[in-house]
């Protein structure tokens, strides 16, 4: 028994040299240490010694364990020391381009509109929706647009020829949802719209708008500057400055007209300015009495304002896009710019 | 704390359910956290008396008893094993027939010994979880009186949750009268009476308090000829349904005065209290903080080691208690006790706090005081314990009361504006409604304007605020309410009393936006977008050539524009691909080779009501941007397919069936469509490169594939709308994966094949994946060779390796007949 156990510490010394992975190293401690190996199946058979021997074999057994453990772990410890003494030295050229999943982009107008309701839906408006295909009463008329109205050309709106039309401002949700919900009344509105305009630089036959509409008790010409200012600071950083000037439009009473800074020269006066210092943002206004009576609000209790912006414009001016057709080529090498902004 | 309906009732006069009950103390801001009802018992649950106990031979515990209960027949035979049966007391009998929950009452054998009846501890009739031993009720207890009159059955006990703010609360008291401001109904209270009969001779005491900003008011009254027994009844049960043992009169009449009056009393042994000088009159109570290195012996039998901050209440000598928290067993009340001094007093809570989380030592005193509890509360308290000392404990009062008040705890007056009330909680209150409310609150009404601190008297307290405002009103408020110091504090009073559910809500809820479909709208739009996807903007046109060229007629269910800019304008579109096409045609022509592009935008059909929402793709070339170690590859079906599967998944989408879509501009092979109520959902397929040609795209020549996919988004808006995933608990037990491989004819589709193996045994298997799938040498013409793999799951238990191998047999057994596999 004596010779088997120095026969074994042979010949674990041997193949613990020869362990080259870290799996070897398993194998080995199974073999020669574990369960079913020979060294612990000695325990067993010391029995067959007589009662004296036993103590001074049990030792013997235990150091050889101790002497195999030792070995073992200090072969795991240098075969890991060198595959971590390679990964070390490896060679590393950190400038080469690492795998990218593929990504695109949205198109920067639908980017400019996500971030315009993002800003509107934080100070509490909420986004409805309407038809783009309407009929003359929500277009026109409940908008208190005169019957002979300019505006009502073909040259000027799309008609279909099942008698309706395609909406030339998204004004016409304000009415369809004060028609069908009672004030307070907090939303934007965004989509698309069509005036009869040739493509050219800054104009387009198909746009997008957004229009806000706040109707409750006490809704004054303060509440529509401070959230004019809000967004346009939201939207083109702190030093933005707005301002409101008299206007005409058939659905507001009194009108204004929006504006804010120059977002190019910062009021210094530019070419995007036209020398003004100022950006026409769109159109705006307390809700004409007549427009509220129309859809059954009564303009003694509540009042509201509202107000239109040309997402389009937005978009340019904050992109510094100096042609509106160049929206609607959708070059891939133009789209493949936002991919920055999309998510 | 722990309140029984019918004694909270002898304060308050009502009539509600225990619902109405709960829902008016929840509303009133007291958290019920349980409630147990206490069942009306069996009419069969009777007092009655054990003549005779005797033991059974062969039991070390049963005994033979005969028990008193006035049948007419005698005597009634009932066996017991509880440890404190004996003959000569007064028990509660359940005789033969009754129904204790799922317990019924029949006659029985113990040991050979018959059984005519049940001896009852608190469990047995639901009283309480004590079950040492059977009740005993007090031997002046009359034979035959229903248990249900006894224990004052049927019941509810509410477990309360009182905020740390309202102290007044802790007690059955405070809690009616809260009830009673709440709900308009009348308030009772006991009558507590003058002392006027007095011992023949008063015994002397020495009090002094030592640390007045520690304990503000100390009173003490001195009893003599007392004699310890049990309680009576009625107040044991009082005691029980609230949660505490009763243990003897004296203790048991403190506690309860405890839990009415919401204001812990202690009793101390008179003759074990000692003189602070040895020529004192008589014994002293002394008020002051540890001494260093003292120890106290408590009543739960603990030693501690007190510090210096601890406030103690001491004789001449040592603590009898550590203040507010718990007496000493040497001063404690014993069956000997026969002289005792009642405390009454009130401790400044901090103190009481520290000590008690210091030595981790918590009783339903120190629960109260570290709360804060009033001065002004003392004398009432005292004197309802004294009346009740003398009639349940037979004391004499030996005593005046004795009253040090340090700290006098100055009236307090809150002035409040009613206009004030509705600028902050939403809506008016009117006056009479205000003073209403306090006064039940036991506020006392005072006037109302301005009214100036030198109009009052000296010792009153008042906050600044509002103090020269010509519509408030003054209020006197009761100094229990220590939560009660501001305007503010009056005004959360009045609304929690008039009800939260009266504030009015000022702007609905969100009512005009569609957050659904704007939420899908974007997983979408984002899902394609990290697939490499750009998104484009085109008009809302189509041109009627182009319809005609995707095999579309113009003609059909269109809305055409009167004065189009250009006739290749004149229809509102009805698809995206045409405008798709272009700008493919225009990118290629740019160079761009690889392509994906999607538009996502109402088109117009005229059929429609609204307006839908569609979302289109075209994509082409390779999958990936060219990198230097992960080759990319060309777009193919798999690829595609994978992207419309992801995004059935992001959606939740139940999908009735996957399968073949035809388009006019689409090629036969390689298109699909995802299917609910037999309307394609989603679609995809591979262009047909003809169509292509007519849009100025020449595939052939590229030799590049175009893919188009294709998502009729309305539809999966209102699909997905009001869905709501759940969670389903983790497995409890190990899966185990088989895999096989075989050879399959080329007509043998994988739906089929993976619904095949999933119904071998559907509760079971829970997935089937295609691991490869391989044509080619050693696979003969017409068939492929498909490795699989599936998840072995039971929810109940580990499957058994047998079982395993019987379910791959069957597997096996079921795939060759129904899908004519081969075993490899």
């Amino acid at each position: 028994m004596h010779t088997q156990l120095e026969e074994l510490v042979a010949k674990a010394q041997e193949s613990i040299a020869a362990c080259r992975t870290p799996n070897d190293i398993l194998d080995a401690r199974a073999a020669y240490l574990g369960k079913k190996s020979v060294l612990n199946g000695l325990y067993a058979r010391l029995r067959e010694l007589a009662p004296e021997e036993r103590p001074a074999f049990g030792q013997l057994i235990n150091q050889a364990r101790t002497k195999i453990e030792g070995l073992i772990a200090a072969k795991d410890k240098e075969i890991k020391n060198a595959v971590r003494a390679q990964q070390v030295q490896q060679e590393l050229d950190p400038g080469m381009p690492g795998w990218m999943s593929p990504f695109g982009s949205l198109h920067p107008v639908t980017i400019v509109r996500k971030k315009i309701e993002a800003v509107f839906m934080s100070m509490g408006f909420e986004v409805a929706q309407g038809p783009e295909i309407e009929d003359e009463y929500h277009n026109f008329d409940a908008l208190n647009t005169p019957q002979d109205h300019p505006s009502r050309n073909l040259a000027d709106t799309f008609y279909l020829q099942n008698g309706k039309l395609l909406r030339t401002q998204t004004s016409t949700v304000q009415i369809r949802v004060m028609e069908k919900y009672k004030p307070p009344i907090k939303i934007i509105s965004p989509g698309r719209c069509y005036r009869n305009d040739k493509p050219d630089p800054s104009h387009s036959p198909v746009f997008q708008q957004v229009e806000s509409l706040w109707v409750d008790k006490g809704i004054s010409m303060s509440d529509l500057k401070d959230t004019l200012q809000n967004f346009a600071t939201a939207m083109f950083g702190p030093d933005v400055k707005s301002r409101i000037r008299p206007h005409f439009f058939p659905f507001t009473e009194p009108s204004a007209e929006m504006d804010i800074s120059c977002v190019s020269c910062a009021g210094e006066g530019c070419r995007v300015c036209k020398q003004s210092g100022w950006l026409e943002m769109g159109g705006a206004g307390m809700v004409d009495p007549a427009v509220l009576s129309m859809v059954g609000i009564d303009p003694e209790i509540y009042s509201g304002f509202a107000f239109g912006l040309g997402i389009e414009r937005i978009a340019m001016l904050k992109y510094n896009i100096g042609d509106m057709r160049i929206l609607f080529e959708n070059d891939v090498r133009m789209l493949r710019q936002f991919r920055g902004e999309s998510l | 704390m722990k309140i029984s309906k019918n004694w909270l009732s002898r304060y308050l006069t009502h009539d509600l359910t225990d619902e109405q009950l709960n829902h008016a103390l929840t509303f009133s801001g007291i958290e019920v956290e349980a409630t147990l009802e206490m069942p009306q018992l069996p009419e069969e649950l009777i007092s009655a008396k054990v003549v005779t106990a005797s033991p059974i031979e062969g039991s070390d515990h049963l005994k033979l008893c005969m028990v008193d209960a006035n049948d007419p027949e005698g005597l009634i035979q009932v066996v017991c094993g509880a440890a404190n049966c004996r003959s000569g007391m007064m028990v509660v009998l359940a005789r033969i027939g009754a129904v204790l929950g799922d317990l019924t009452i029949k006659k029985a054998k113990l040991r050979g010994v018959e059984s005519f009846g049940m001896l009852c501890s608190e469990r047995e009739i639901g009283l309480s979880d004590e079950h040492g031993g059977i009740i005993e009720l007090p031997s002046d207890t009359p034979i035959g009186v229903s248990a249900n009159e006894l224990f004052g059955l049927p019941d509810t006990v509410f477990e309360l949750e009182i905020t740390p703010d309202r102290s007044d609360l802790l007690g059955y008291i405070g809690i009616a009268r809260d009830l009673s401001a709440n709900l308009g109904l009348p308030l009772k209270l006991p009558e507590i009476k003058e002392i006027t009969a007095f011992a023949k001779q008063t015994l002397p005491l020495k009090l002094r308090i030592d640390e007045p900003t520690l304990c503000p008011r100390y009173t003490a009254r001195l009893f003599s000829d007392v004699v310890i027994a049990p309680s009576p009844l009625w107040l044991q049960v009082d005691l029980i349904k609230s949660g505490l043992r009763p243990i003897s009169n004296v203790v048991d009449i403190t506690n309860f005065v405890m839990l009415e009056q919401g204001h812990p009393l202690h009793a101390f042994d008179y003759d074990k209290l000692l003189k602070e000088n040895p020529d004192d009159e008589g014994p002293a109570v002394i008020v002051r903080k540890a001494r260093p290195d003292e120890s106290f012996h408590a009543l739960n039998k603990k030693d501690y080691q007190l510090r210096e901050i601890d406030m103690v209440i001491a004789d001449g000598q040592n603590p009898s208690a550590l203040a507010g928290v718990m007496g000493s067993s040497g001063s404690a009340i014993s069956p000997e006790t026969t002289r005792i001094v009642l405390e009454s007093a009130a401790f400044n809570p901090s103190s009481i706090r520290r000590t008690s989380y210091h030595h981790k030592i918590t009783s339903d005193s120190s629960y109260r005081f570290e709360r804060h509890l009033s001065p002004e509360k003392t004398i009432v308290t005292s004197l309802r314990a004294t009346e009740l000392l003398i009639d349940f404990a037979q004391a004499k009062v030996a005593s005046e009361l004795i009253d040090p008040y340090p700290l006098v705890d100055k009236a307090k007056y809150v002035a409040l504006r009613p206009a004030y009330f509705e600028r902050l909680i939403g809506y008016p209150m009117d006056v009479e409604q205000i003073k209403s409310y306090l006064t039940r609150l036991g506020c006392e009404f005072i006037q109302e304007g301005a009214w100036h601190k030198e109009a009052l008297e000296a010792e009153a307290e008042i906050p600044a605020v509002c103090d020269a405002e010509p519509t408030a009103l003054w209020f006197k408020v009761p100094q229990n309410r220590v939560d009660l110091v501001r305007e503010v504090d009056l005004i959360e009073e009045l609304s929690r009393l008039d009800g939260y559910d009266k504030i009015p809500m000022k702007t609905p809820p969100s009512r005009i936006m569609d957050h659904h479909a704007s939420r899908i709208q974007e997983v979408v739009s984002r899902h394609l977008v990290t697939q490499g996807f750009f998104e484009v903007l085109n008009y809302s046109f189509n041109d009627p050539a182009s319809l005609q060229d995707l095999g579309i007629d113009p003609e059909l269910n269109t809305q055409k524009l009167i004065n189009p800019q250009s006739s290749n304008q004149s229809i509102m579109r009805v698809t995206l691909l045409s405008g798709l096409l272009e700008n493919i045609r225009y990118n290629l022509n740019h160079f761009e080779r690889d392509l994906k592009l999607f538009e996502l935008a109402r088109i117009y059909p005229a059929d429609h009501e609204t307006e839908p929402l569609r979302c289109t793709g075209l994509l082409t070339g390779n999958q990936d941007e060219t990198h230097w170690k992960h080759k990319t590859k060309p777009l193919d079906f798999s690829i595609v397919k994978g992207m419309l599967e992801a995004l059935v998944e992001m959606l939740g989408l139940q999908i009735d069936s996957i399968g073949e879509y035809r388009a006019p501009w689409l090629m036969q092979a390689n298109s699909l469509a995802w299917y609910v109520d037999d309307e394609p959902l989603l679609m995809m397929g591979l262009m047909d490169a003809e169509v292509c040609e007519k849009f100025g795209i020449d595939l052939g020549t590229l030799d590049q594939q175009l893919w188009m996919i294709d998502i009729d988004l309305h539809k999966v808006i209102e699909l997905t709308r009001n869905a709501e995933l759940t969670y389903r608990d983790l497995p409890r037990f190990p899966a185990v994966y088989r895999d096989l491989s075989f050879l399959v004819p080329e007509s043998e589709k994988w739906l089929s094949i993976s619904e095949c193996v999933q119904s071998v045994e559907p509760a079971l298997i829970s997935s089937v994946q295609l691991l490869d799938q391989y044509r080619g040498k050693q696979v003969p013409e017409g068939f492929r060779s498909l490795h699989i793999r599936f998840k072995l799951q039971d929810e109940e238990k580990t499957l058994t390796e047998e079982r395993i191998e019987q379910i791959v047999a069957s597997v096996i057994k079921s795939l060759t007949k129904q899908c004519k596999i081969q075993m490899r």
